[in-house]
């Protein structure tokens, strides 16, 4: 017998696969620059994340493009999914020199 | 009869985490420099909030802090970047309380 009832949409059709970032570190990037990192508790399909031990980098007073390493900490938050442009794990994150430049060769 | 798919995993679902918020004080950040901490008396799918007793903090270029008081208001969620249950912890944030 089918069920009747609608169910909609399946639910976590989403590309990024938050499940596997749960509990891990995690640097999320926002639309009007903040960039924060903090541990992964929760999030819901249209990336509204859950947060703990949360720390804002917080930007150049001179440069807002640019993000010093000082932080701010906020603790608990809720980021909304509507200002998330990035969310990348901090494992396996690391500075590197510039890998466009082309070498000279003589 | 009702039945409900629960995910395998344990989590914590932030617009739930926002809920539970509700009566309590809030901290919400916007997308620009500008900061928001009220009680928390409801919000909807958008989290447009409505929030009482609120202090509206405007952070200038130098990280200078212009505080507004304001009674009961409608906030429009087009720019809420970030929610902090609980609000700024005084012995953190000294100049949000003077």
């Amino acid at each position: 017998m089918n069920n009747t009832a609608k169910k909609g949409p399946p639910r976590k059709d989403s590309i990024l696969e938050l499940a596997k970032f749960m509990d891990a570190t995690v640097r999320v990037k926002c639309l009007g620059g903040r960039e924060l990192q903090g541990t992964l508790r929760g999030y819901d399909e249209l990336v509204n994340l859950v947060l703990d031990d949360c720390d804002e980098f917080l930007r150049d007073p001179e440069d807002f493009e640019k993000v010093t390493d000082n932080t701010r900490r906020l603790g608990l938050v809720v980021i909304r999914g509507t200002q998330v442009s990035m969310v990348s794990p901090q494992e396996g994150v690391e500075e590197i020199a510039n890998p466009f430049l082309v070498a000279e060769e003589e | 009869q009702q039945t409900t798919e629960h995910a395998p995993v344990a989590k914590f679902l932030p617009l739930e985490l926002i809920d539970k918020c509700i009566g309590s004080r809030l901290w919400v950040i916007m997308k620009g420099d500008k900061e928001i901490i009220g009680t928390l008396n409801g919000f909807d799918d958008f989290v447009n909030m409505v929030l009482e007793d609120v202090v509206e903090v405007e952070i200038a270029a130098d990280g200078k802090k212009t505080f507004n008081k304001l009674d009961q208001i409608l906030l429009n969620g087009n720019n809420i970047a970030l929610m902090i249950p609980g609000g700024p912890e005084p012995e953190k944030y000294p100049e949000y309380f003077r």
